[in-house]
């Protein structure tokens, strides 16, 4: 990427689709938080973490059963999903009407409890889940595309397509909406809001869990990866408007853009920066963020 | 003036029995090293002293003023890392190092502050662990300044000399053992004036009700900062005093999130918002963490006969269990979470309040 032979412009379109790639894997992550913050809001600090447990789920299935880790998914989404149902169960359920500080406090505490488990059984070595295809990529109009990436796009494309159909033309989804429009008056319309938030809580540790199988080709695997993609799932669901989902996506995008760019004409070492001084500057001038008047 | 005014006015307020508990306490563990001829103990003491330091200045600016940062691993850093960087790189005494770390908290506190206080609530968290991570990754990035990822290792810590009056020479654990009790009473002091005094009530109004405490005529904004400041100055102190006496730092350590959750932790599980909270907190949390490093807590399962040393358990436990300290600040912040909201203080002062009642 970084050979000098490169014409600027095609550099430029070379990072620009690198960087909408990952985006979308991104974008997965910052919909799973945006989903359980619309229903409960509630802000899950454990969410990258949940991710780390999808990755080690897929590790497994890949060096115990062979399974590729894109074929895993079918088993990633409803393990996932229940997991997530159970941590809303026994432990987010309790503190829906409790200090938005313990909130975060419990959630930062589930999230140690998972990356220290982990890190129990697995140690914090670093994994890597090589398939044949995990560095070959192939070449569209004169622009390399990694394979592992693509793929993890075009099935996060299928996945973001069905969620929104989900939430927006099925009754379940219908109901999900107007818990997280108001969970009052929800309630008062017969939907049963306890169980829309264990759904949602499912939902959003099902994507989670989605995008750590999606990531584990190109991704070191190890237990304390989570705190960073929670960082990174903040910074996208703020970008695109708390409780949106469509802000999700475009923040997710828009991320993935902004750190492939600065990777590439800035540093790798700084391109986290950029992001989080990107954070820092939509927190202060557009707080409601890119999208922030729909709410998913 | 005032201040002192208000600071002898509240001290002839305070009640006889308590403040001789504390001098009685504060007397034991000055003559604690003398009696107590083990390192061990004295290093378990002197890690106690540090997370008081910094669960104390954490409370004033969380369980004081409200303002939930979980970023207080930027002033922990910047100040062990000013201390470092001149230790190591100019020669400079770490007590000369500990004072500039405190400006340099401050400054980065305000800077922090100015941005930050602008939100509220969950969106001054996020804004809080940002701005520390941008800290991290320049700390990280900055490889000439703060040797990166590498850290700095310090090698020798020069003493602090008045021509040839030796003041401190830092070549056993006894000068660590007193800096950091008397830097612990000293936060503790500034903790119960806070408490106490016209600046403390201001911060209080903010925390209970912030438009309510500007409609009084209490400007948010200059109290938060002040309280920051205050905070953000102990802290870098912490920060100091881990440096010099582990030797050793680098991004991920001094800088990270996992720094800011146990700086918080100590407050919440003591108690937030009191004056012994942080004091309960670190008492909980160090000899509970050092055990499960040291390895005594699996040492006491063989022994007790519960798990047989050969057995894959006990194989298990005996490798990984010192690797995960951290899991129990994990299931402690949950238990706490849920059944004590209050921490352990306000747990056990409800407990005693319950059966006062029923006796009466």
């Amino acid at each position: 990427m970084d050979s000098p032979s490169l014409q600027p412009l095609l550099l430029f379109v070379q990072s620009l689709i690198s960087g909408i790639l990952v985006g979308g894997v991104y974008a997965l992550i910052g919909i799973g938080l945006t989903i359980i913050f619309g229903v409960m809001r509630i802000i899950n600090f454990a969410h990258g973490d949940i991710m780390m447990i999808g990755m080690y789920l897929t590790f497994n299935l890949f060096t115990l059963a062979g399974v590729d880790p894109f074929v895993s998914i079918a088993v990633c989404i409803p393990v996932m999903f229940l997991f997530g149902g159970l941590l809303q169960k026994l432990f987010i359920n309790r503190i829906l009407n409790a200090l938005p500080q313990n909130q975060i406090l419990l959630t930062i505490g589930l999230g140690l409890i998972m990356s220290n488990t982990m890190m129990l059984i697995y140690t914090s070595d670093y994994k890597i889940l090589t398939t044949d295809y995990s560095s070959s990529s192939f070449s569209l109009m004169g622009i390399s595309i990694s394979q592992p990436l693509a793929i993890s796009f075009i099935i996060t494309a299928v996945i973001t397509a069905v969620l929104y159909w989900f939430l927006m033309k099925t009754d379940m989804g219908q109901a999900i909406r107007a818990t997280a429009q108001d969970r009052q008056a929800a309630q008062l319309m017969g939907i049963n809001v306890k169980r829309m938030s264990i759904i949602a809580f499912g939902l959003g540790a099902a994507l989670a869990g989605t995008a750590g199988a999606l990531i584990s080709p190109t991704y070191y695997i190890f237990p304390q990866i989570g705190s960073t993609f929670t960082l990174k799932a903040f910074v996208i669901t703020v970008l695109g408007g708390m409780g949106s989902v469509i802000g999700a996506t475009l923040g997710g995008i828009l991320i993935g853009i902004a750190e492939s760019l600065g990777a590439v004409y800035i540093s790798s070492g700084w391109k986290e920066v950029l992001v989080y001084v990107i954070f820092l500057l939509v927190l202060l001038f557009k707080p409601s963020g890119l999208l922030g008047k729909s709410r998913m | 003036m005032s201040i002192f005014g208000e600071i002898i006015g509240t001290i002839r307020r305070v009640s006889p029995l308590p403040l001789l508990t504390f001098l009685a306490v504060t007397g034991a563990l000055l003559l604690f090293p003398p009696l107590v001829d083990s390192p061990y103990a004295l290093h378990i003491m002197i890690l106690i002293f540090l997370s008081v330091i910094m669960g104390e200045s954490w409370n004033i600016l969380g369980g004081y003023t409200g303002q939930y940062s979980v970023g207080h691993a930027a002033y922990f850093g910047a100040g062990a890392y000013t201390t470092m960087i001149l230790m190591q790189f100019r020669e400079v005494p770490p007590w000369y190092g500990m004072l500039a770390g405190i400006a340099v908290s401050i400054l980065t506190a305000l800077i922090i502050g100015s941005i930050c206080f602008r939100l509220r609530g969950p969106y001054f968290v996020l804004a809080s662990i940002a701005a520390t991570e941008i800290l991290r990754l320049t700390a990280l990035n900055l490889k000439d300044f703060t040797n990166g990822a590498e850290g700095i290792l310090a090698t020798d810590i020069p003493p602090l000399q008045f021509g040839s009056f030796l003041v401190t020479d830092f070549t056993t654990k006894d000068p660590f053992y007193y800096i950091g009790l008397v830097f612990a009473l000293a936060v503790i002091a500034v903790t119960w004036i806070v408490q106490h005094s016209k600046i403390g009530y201001c911060f209080q109004a903010i925390r209970e009700d912030q438009d309510a405490a500007h409609s009084l005529g209490i400007n948010p904004s200059l109290y938060k900062n002040l309280s920051l400041a205050i905070s953000a100055a102990f802290t870098s102190l912490a920060g100091s005093f881990y440096a010099v006496y582990i030797g050793f730092i680098d991004p991920t350590t001094v800088l990270s999130l996992d720094m800011s959750v146990q700086i918080v932790l100590i407050c919440i599980i003591g108690g937030i918002g009191t004056i012994f909270g942080p004091v309960v907190g670190a008492l909980v949390l160090v000899p509970l963490s050092e055990a499960l490093r040291s390895n005594i807590i699996t040492q006491g399962l063989i022994t007790a006969g519960l798990v047989n040393e050969d057995s894959p358990v006990g194989q298990f436990l005996k490798e990984n269990l010192a690797h995960a300290h951290v899991l129990i600040y994990g299931i402690l912040v949950v238990v706490v979470i849920l059944f004590m909201p209050d921490g352990v203080l306000g747990f056990l002062r409800k407990i005693l309040t319950g059966k006062r009642r029923k006796a009466a």
